[in-house]
């Protein structure tokens, strides 16, 4: 299996854990990524809200080049995967919006004629590598941890835009992938809601107060740690967890770990090799629940 | 026809108390989720109270949260809820007191409303006949248009839930709706613009999409807020934190095609707001020692000058 | 106790404009409503708003609609009272677009028009297909900007009469469950119309006839009450109304071969001839078995999506979501299903009714536009101008009046109170009131509706006669005070039966066809004997007929043929 590779910034920047994760757990799963050095950002929804062309100009021309190796995209961001889902229904539904996209993509020698399937790693590891296959290859089974799936907002809504139709089932998939994994997921209201982050620089406050909640509704159902599709949603419940424990007036310290982390820990790689050690709050109890 | 197993939070507005009762009936495939709660109050339990009129999603009396989350119930088919027979479980609106059962107290939606000054703001006296006006700019305004005020969206906004004072998402999209009238006065809409940049109001939206999702009416006020925060940047109303991230974020993608992450926080903050700069300096530390920071030297991306060349293109389009 | 000058009961589109023109003319005034004014059953009103406007290229005049409205009411409306919102219709629909109504626009950026049914020019202005809605949410608007107290929420009990006069109103505010008087020099009804005597109808579950039978009550005549309207397109399974819009925009009425069947019955108008005489040739067609399922098709398909999603977007998703069907793709099935009355509070063309004191506006009012047969567009159009007069006449009445001698305001109060312990106390007996409510609509719609026997109308009033008795012994379940649907849905219910009695008695009465009265025992119009108006009051031995004549200024009856 072969993708074009957008790990998009932050998984560069502040969570080269992800980075580092996604690449182990790719050479285990025999998934060969083409990193797209070139790529731009994504706008990640703020430079769309500058200028809407502008973010899909930037999208079509990752896409053009996805398209140009004929490769599917695969990211590892679910803010990523979120905005430039939107911008693919755009590009691919008005073939009059995408000439005119592509006259800014001209210059390069690129051209997108909207073709590019856009993948998360959670849809990938469900709909094209198959859950069995995974499974085949768990060595460390995570039986008896409890895992609260955190999807966030990018990667479920608008549902319209993101292939629920297709793929009704794609707000189950961090469940689903807990169990192949022989873990146990935990269902709470707070996994589909916002971390926060956006925010976090406009309203801190706020942006803790949704972080503290969603982190200790998790923990109140028993969450062991916290499983997120994306880096962004980490830096919150992460990065800003001591914050957000302070402003809640209370302890956490519930470990949040990034997807990739969480299959390579059952295919059976070190913690270290998947950059547990990276995290601001401390992994250890989760790492040592974890059956040898 | 099938059976089917409704769980309904009900609230007793005399006690102050909560809890969940369940009700089985038979339906038609064709029903909705108030189809069976008109049958319910109607012919099995007459104290059931619920809000509803038009029964085909026009008159905004009857959202309530459907297996949690904000929808019409008028506009929810049972089928589509409880394929298998699931219990569906239904409960008054969030954001909200519930008065009785399903009927939530909606004076803050009506609050929030009332706060942006609803109404059209035109040129005194008016003209003697129609306002000339595009059909285009006209019909741009009916998806904001479309809005039957029925709740959905401030029921399920994350902002509201942590942060009363938020104006939420109806009564800025109707903010929008206004702000994009060519009717509207330039003085009126420039003095929106500022209230609206002000604390509490479009930077306080953390754009989860959640008001995109319930929406039955395809309103998509997040995606007016967005249309407002375009509008009052482009006005100059930019001495806030919402700016400045966009500001530096567009600079640093602009210049290095990728996210300069470490300039960011500090340009949204501002640099004169020491205390806020300050807030960051403990995380900043603790990253560096776990090894996480990112790169001090922001190296530019290969192909960057395509993605200047995009941006400078695309600002004098 | 409260006191205003004026008082406007029902927050839809009459009421509010009523309201607001009172607000400018410095009243004290307050609108009092069972529920949130958006909530109001204007928002239903999907095609448009009618006048003649004469703009680019248009040969229209005021005398050309009113003429088109004389015609479509089969000369049962009164002639000085169109004359009138033919008029003043232009200055109504600009003082709407200075409020805010984004009204779809022509290539010169001036008000655009559709065409519409029984209209010989185009002249119906639009916002999409939610005109009701975006007028309304704009009359919402300016109530908010004026600051005035609604109360909101509040159901009316009961009219308060002094020496002959109504002073006010006895009301329960909904959500707390308190009996509260307010008292007014002047009171307006505006609280629309009366679908759910009928079932099935296109109306919402809060158009009960409220006003209608506080009116009544009060000693009002209500007026033409057996005119009811069957609108052509409703859809098939929840029956909601899919504009006549559609049609203006050029949808076809198919049969299930795919014959457009209206050049049979109206071979100038086709699928825009007036709204009575369309759902009488759908009727035809299903009963002579060129339909499925009670059904005949709405055919959209040639008009071409973009058109679709642009200016008939509601209706698009109204079929998706209920019918299952995509009007892009493929014919919907209709059928005419109750939407309107024509009759109503009788009231000169200033909106006051017999009764000193109290007027009427909108749906709920009958000052005579619609006669037989309402044209659509027209509905709109009355109650913004109609609105506006009563609002002013209300306000002159109540500025001239003394300040009032307070209410018995005690007694008032117990006297409703009285009323729901009654029904509290009873046991239960069997049956709910949703039960005898079903029963009423089924009967009505059975037999007073698109077309009529002596035999079936006799029947109905006859059922509707033993529904009253049984509502003798209906009791309420919920003993609470707050939010007491079971209570306020008898309460209705009472209102309902009444207004039900009111229009089977005119029904049976009108021994010829007229406009929505089309008899199969008497198929032709009789101008000799019936070119007059039904009147009912109400009276200690029961409802009393009475008639009176039809305003003729300038357009004798002729042969209605579209």
């Amino acid at each position: 299996m072969r993708y074009a590779y957008y790990p998009g910034c932050v998984a560069q920047g502040a969570t080269p854990e992800l980075f580092t994760a996604t690449k182990a757990v790719a050479e285990r799963l025999g998934i060969t990524l083409e990193h797209l050095r070139e790529a731009s950002c994504t706008g990640s929804g703020v430079l769309q809200e500058r200028d809407p062309e502008l973010g899909d100009t930037l999208n079509a021309r990752t896409f053009a080049m996805a398209e140009k190796k004929g490769l599917p995209l695969m990211t590892i961001c679910s803010t990523c995967q979120g905005v430039m889902s939107q911008a693919n229904f755009r590009l691919k539904q008005d073939a009059e919006y995408r000439a005119f996209i592509n006259r800014f993509l001209k210059p390069e020698g690129l051209e997108y004629n909207g073709t590019t399937e856009v993948k998360h790693l959670m849809w990938v590891l469900v709909e094209d590598y198959g859950l069995e296959r995974l499974r085949s290859l768990v060595k460390r089974p995570l039986t008896g941890v409890a895992l609260a799936p955190f999807y966030g907002c990018y990667i479920v809504r608008p549902s319209k835009k993101l292939g629920f139709d297709e793929h009704p089932e794609r707000d189950t998939y961090l469940e689903q992938i807990i169990q192949t994994l022989g873990g146990v997921p935990v269902d709470y209201d707070g996994k589909t809601k916002c971390c926060g982050f956006p925010i976090l620089t406009m309203n801190r406050e706020n942006s803790l107060i949704m972080a503290g909640n969603n982190l200790l509704d998790a923990k109140s159902h028993g969450a062991d740690a916290m499983v997120t599709p994306c880096p962004l949603c980490h830096l919150n419940l992460d990065g800003q967890q001591a914050d957000a424990a302070r402003v809640k007036k209370t302890q956490i310290g519930l470990p949040v770990i990034h997807l990739p982390q969480l299959v390579g820990m059952a295919l059976g790689l070190a913690p270290k090799a998947v950059g547990l050690n990276r995290h601001l709050v401390s992994t250890r109890r989760f790492v040592a629940k974890v059956p040898a | 026809m099938r059976s089917i197993k409704l769980n309904v939070k009900r609230y007793d507005p005399e006690a102050q108390e909560s809890h969940y009762q369940e009700y089985v009936l038979d339906v038609e495939d064709s029903e909705t989720v108030l189809d069976a709660l008109i049958k319910i109050r109607e012919y099995i339990d007459e104290t059931l109270g619920v809000r509803c009129s038009c029964r085909s999603a026009i008159c905004g009396s009857c959202a309530m949260r459907v297996n949690g989350h904000a929808r019409l119930a008028c506009k929810s088919k049972v089928v589509d809820l409880s394929a298998n027979g699931d219990t569906i479980t239904i409960e008054p609106m969030g954001n909200m007191k519930p008065i009785k059962d399903l009927v939530a107290d909606m004076s803050i939606f009506w609050a929030k409303m009332r706060q942006v000054q609803p109404y059209l703001k035109a040129h005194q006296p008016p003209p003697e006949k129609e306002s000339i006006a595009s059909n285009a700019a006209m019909h741009n305004l009916v998806g904001a248009k479309n809005c039957i005020m029925c709740g959905a969206c401030v029921s399920d906004c994350a902002s509201l839930a942590v942060d009363e004072t938020f104006i939420g998402p109806a009564a800025l999209a109707k903010a929008y709706r206004f702000v994009d009238d060519p009717r509207e006065t330039e003085t009126a809409r420039d003095e929106r613009l500022r209230e609206l940049s002000k604390p509490s109001g479009i930077w306080d939206c953390t754009h989860c999409y959640e008001c995109v999702q319930v929406c039955p009416k395809d309103v998509a006020p997040m995606e007016r807020i967005v249309d407002i925060r375009r509008a009052a940047m482009e006005a100059g109303y930019k001495d806030n934190n919402g700016s400045r991230h966009s500001d530096s974020f567009a600079r640093s993608v602009k210049k290095s095609g990728w996210l300069d992450e470490l300039r960011l926080v500090p340009e949204s903050l501002g640099f004169d707001d020491i205390g806020a700069q300050l807030q960051y300096v403990p995380l900043a530390i603790k990253s560096v020692l776990k090894g996480k920071m990112p790169p001090i030297i922001h190296h530019k991306r290969p192909g960057a000058e395509h993605v200047s060349r995009i941006f400078e293109e695309l600002e004098k389009d | 106790m409260y006191h205003h000058d004026v008082l406007v009961i029902g927050a839809g589109l009459a009421g509010m404009r009523a309201a607001i023109e009172a607000f400018r003319m410095g009243a004290d005034v307050a609108v009092m409503s069972k529920v949130h004014p958006v909530r109001s059953h204007s928002n239903a009103a999907q095609g448009g708003i009618n006048a003649a406007m004469g703009g680019e290229g248009s040969e229209d005049t005021w005398e050309v609609h009113a003429y088109d409205t004389v015609k479509g009411s089969d000369w049962l409306g009164d002639q000085d009272s169109i004359e009138i919102m033919a008029k003043e219709a232009p200055q109504d629909i600009y003082e709407l677009e200075h409020m805010g109504v984004i009204f779809a626009r022509d290539d010169y950026g001036r008000l655009a028009t559709r065409a519409f049914g029984g209209a010989t020019n185009q002249r119906t202005f639009f916002v999409g297909d939610i005109t009701g809605q975006a007028i309304l949410q704009v009359m919402y608007e300016q109530l908010m900007k004026s600051g005035m107290r609604v109360y909101e929420e509040w159901f009316a009990l009961s009219l308060i009469k002094t020496d002959g006069a109504v002073t006010g109103v006895v009301a329960m505010d909904i959500i707390s469950g308190d009996v509260q008087v307010v008292q007014a020099k002047s009171v307006i009804l505006a609280t629309g119309g009366i679908g759910r005597v009928y079932e099935p109808s296109t109306n919402g579950l809060i158009c009960t006839g409220d006003g209608m039978a506080l009116a009544y009550y009060a000693g009002a005549p209500l007026m033409d009450m057996e005119m009811v309207q069957y609108h052509p397109t409703t859809l098939k399974g929840n029956g909601a109304l899919l504009t006549e819009g559609a049609r203006g925009e050029g949808a076809y009425l198919i049969t299930s071969e795919g014959e457009r069947f209206m050049q049979r019955y109206a071979p100038n108008k086709l699928e825009l001839a007036s709204r009575d005489v369309v759902s009488r040739s759908e009727h035809t067609e299903i009963q002579e078995g060129r339909g499925i399922d009670g059904c005949v098709f709405l055919d959209c398909r040639h008009l071409g999506e973009k058109l679709i999603m642009e200016k008939l977007y509601q209706i698009y998703e109204l079929a998706l979501d209920f019918a299952n069907v995509d009007i892009v793709k493929d014919p919907c099935p209709i059928r005419p299903g109750m939407h309107y009355i024509m009759g109503g509070i009788k009231t000169d063309t200033d909106g006051a009714t017999s009764v000193p004191g109290l007027y009427a506006a909108g749906e709920c009012a009958n000052v005579s536009i619609h006669g037989g047969n309402r044209l659509g567009a027209n509905s709109l159009l009355e109650t913004v101008v109609f609105g506006r007069r009563t609002g002013v006449a209300a306000t002159n009445r109540a500025l001239s009046q003394a300040k009032l001698n307070g209410a018995d305001e005690g007694s008032l109060i117990e006297e409703q109170r009285g009323r729901f312990r009654d029904l509290m106390d009873r046991s239960y007996p069997g049956f709910t009131a949703a039960k005898l409510r079903l029963e009423m609509g089924v009967t009505m719609d059975k037999n007073i509706s698109v077309f009529r026997t002596d035999e079936g109308m006799r029947e109905t009033l006859g059922i509707i006669r033993g529904l009253k008795e049984q509502f003798g012994k209906v009791s309420v379940q919920d003993k609470g005070k707050v939010y007491n649907w079971n209570l306020m849905s008898v309460l209705e219910l009472e209102y309902m039966l009444d207004v039900a009695e009111t229009i089977a008695i005119g029904a049976v009465a009108r021994k010829e066809s007229r406009g929505a009265h089309a008899r199969t025992d008497f198929p032709e119009r009789d101008d000799k004997d019936w070119m007059k108006h039904t009147l009912v009051y109400n009276s200690p031995d029961g409802p009393m007929i009475d008639y009176s004549p039809v305003s003729i200024t300038q357009w004798p009856p002729e042969r209605r043929v579209y």
